[in-house]
């Protein structure tokens, strides 16, 4: 690999190439960047300076960024993949190795070199273990979700169990070693920084362990629902071949389980004949929904229906019949101006047919009875053939 | 809404052999299902006087009878319908089950690529009476929704969703017990 002399010389490198590097990142997952893809995007000459300085590696036709930057960029950006234990491990041995020199330097200057790099492990190793339980987190939901193939995916799943435990571990013997293990070291470099960085530590621990709390239910939840979906699948493979073998009946205790068994879903959907009243079959709204019932009724049968006779055309003619009626509103008008009382008025007033007493009478009624109000009612009465009659005058 | 609204509701849909789900997206049904939750035993023991028994399965209600009503050949030709059906689905995507969210026109193209697939709906043309596919599949779909073991959730794409009492169909199908024997005999 080209050796760079200097970080300017490679972060330049870096911006040289930063469009296909961006490019080629993003598409990691989903296809392998072929050389002409890149010369088309950036010039050749560009491409095969990033190549010569070791940023891209060409494989045949095919372009990959260098596995350390690779690495470094999943790290960086929180999007790696693989969940790497060894990697706290190298910081707790690290760790480890640098209290014992720092024990054991005597220089002022040496030992605070050692407690530089111890803080840094230490600030490191909390961090490290959070990030692996977030894309531990990340890859189970992902595998559990995409993965297609069962046995694969429960495989997967207990592997990233096996990942989780290695967390665990990691987490509890980082804790012994600030609690138990390097306790004269503690005690001897009493510093605020350092013990700032081991409580911000501690609680970083605790959170992981927490979080690892609810990635174990997820994995064991995961895990079971895979393992029943497979058990589902397997087993309806199973039935499913005795019964197109037409040997399920025989083979198995089909008929007893759907014998113990009695949901309504087995049954015929019930209906619920109602006769209805016959005041409500009179109602008009009922005579509409009838006739939209009987619309749909199509019977092949045509039942014959009985032809009624053709009317007489003479029914068709029109008769005239004439009858003379006595207007009450004229009648009433006249008695208002003519001063007699009413039953003189009655019998003095001009009809237009010929009227006996009884019609008379009729009309003394009905002229009180319509125009009371216009009447004045007196108290006196008039006997004419043997009947009273009140006498009444208009008001 | 009364009380006795909701129980007159409940039985309607329940003595028509479907079921209540909780994941269904009709507010209708949501209401019923949360109405049955917070007065199971109520409605138990008032049922029971009418001689049904409300039965509470993985997320959903059902009715169940105390005593032998239907015949066992009926059953088990329903049971069959339901096998072959559970069968094809879950060939199509080893993950249906309930909350699955499909389209029929998208398991008609899988079925262009998926010789057993196809094989599998030419077997149940029985049920379908087509030899068009789409139209099979939709049959299909629709025989499982009048029993109420999915809804239709969206009309304008045509998406159906599976309900939770899809695993009533799948605890049928485990509940059959096969001897080792005649497991190890099944062809891989």
């Amino acid at each position: 690999m080209y050796a760079f002399q200097s970080i300017k010389e490679l972060l330049n490198a870096l911006v040289l190439g930063k469009e296909l590097l961006g490019e080629m990142f993003g598409k990691r997952k989903s296809f392998d960047y072929r050389y002409d893809q890149a010369i088309e995007m950036i010039e050749e000459s560009k491409v095969t300076a990033l190549i010569e300085k070791g940023i891209i590696i060409r494989n045949g036709r095919y372009l990959e960024i260098e596995d350390q930057l690779f690495a470094f960029f999943e790290q960086i950006l929180d999007v790696n993949e693989e969940i790497n234990v060894s990697y706290i491990n190298e910081h707790f041995t690290l760790l480890k190795e640098n209290i014992d020199y720092y024990l054991i330097e005597n220089s002022e200057n040496g030992k605070y070199k050692y407690l530089k790099s111890i803080k840094t492990s230490l600030r490191k190793m909390g961090f490290i273990c959070l990030r692996n339980i977030v894309d531990l987190n990340r890859n189970i939901d992902n595998t559990f979700k995409t993965e297609p193939n069962y046995k694969i995916k429960i495989k997967k799943l207990e592997n990233y169990d096996h990942r989780r435990l290695d967390i665990k571990r990691l987490i509890l013997v980082t804790e012994q070693l600030i609690d138990e293990e390097e306790l004269t070291f503690f005690a001897v470099a009493k510093e605020d920084e350092l013990n700032r960085i081991t409580t911000e530590l501690r609680l970083q621990l605790q959170d992981a362990r927490h979080s690892l709390i609810e990635t174990e239910r997820q994995i064991i939840d995961f895990l079971n629902q895979v393992k029943l979906q497979s058990k589902i699948s397997e087993k309806i493979r199973q039935v499913k071949y005795l019964k197109d073998q037409f040997e399920l009946e025989s083979k198995s205790d089909i008929l007893f389980q759907l014998g113990e068994m009695n949901p309504v879903l087995f049954e015929s959907r019930p209906s619920f004949p109602v006769k209805l009243s016959l005041e409500t079959l009179q109602e008009e709204e009922i005579y509409g929904l009838i006739r939209d019932l009987n619309k749909r009724q199509s019977s092949k049968v045509k039942p014959k229906i009985p032809m009624a006779e053709a009317i007489n055309p003479s029914f068709f003619n029109d008769t005239e019949e004439t009858d003379v009626f006595i207007n009450m509103e004229e009648m009433k008008n006249n008695f208002s101006a003519s001063g007699n009382h009413l039953l003189d008025f009655v019998l003095q007033y001009k009809y237009p047919k010929a009227v006996d007493f009884e019609e008379m009478v009729y009309c003394y009624c009905q002229l009180i009875s319509l125009y009371e109000q216009d009447m004045d009612i007196k108290e006196q009465y008039i006997s004419h053939r043997d009947t009273e009659f009140a006498i009444i005058y208009p008001k | 809404m009364s009380t006795n609204h909701l129980k007159k509701e409940v039985f309607e849909h329940l003595i028509r052999g479907t079921f209540i789900c909780s994941n269904s997206s009709m507010p209708q049904i949501q209401r019923l299902y949360a109405y049955i939750d917070e007065n199971f035993e109520e409605l138990e023991s008032y049922f029971l006087e009418i001689n049904y028994i409300l039965t509470q399965g993985d997320e959903y209600y059902h009715f169940t009878r105390p005593e032998q009503k239907v015949d066992v050949a009926r059953k088990l030709e329903q049971a069959f319908r339901w096998i072959d059906m559970v069968d094809f689905f879950k060939s199509h995507e080893a993950s249906f089950g309930s909350g699955h969210r499909f389209e029929p026109q998208a398991i008609a193209v899988h079925l262009k690529v998926n010789a057993t697939l196809k094989s599998k709906l030419r077997a149940l043309k029985k049920y379908t009476n087509t030899d068009n596919e789409l139209e099979g599949i939709k049959k299909l779909v629709e025989l499982l929704r009048k029993d109420g073991y999915m809804e239709l959730e969206n009309e304008i794409s045509d998406s159906y969703k599976v309900l939770a009492s899809f695993s009533y169909l799948e605890k049928l199908i485990l509940n059959i017990n096969l001897s080792e024997e005649i497991q190890n005999e099944i062809p891989e």
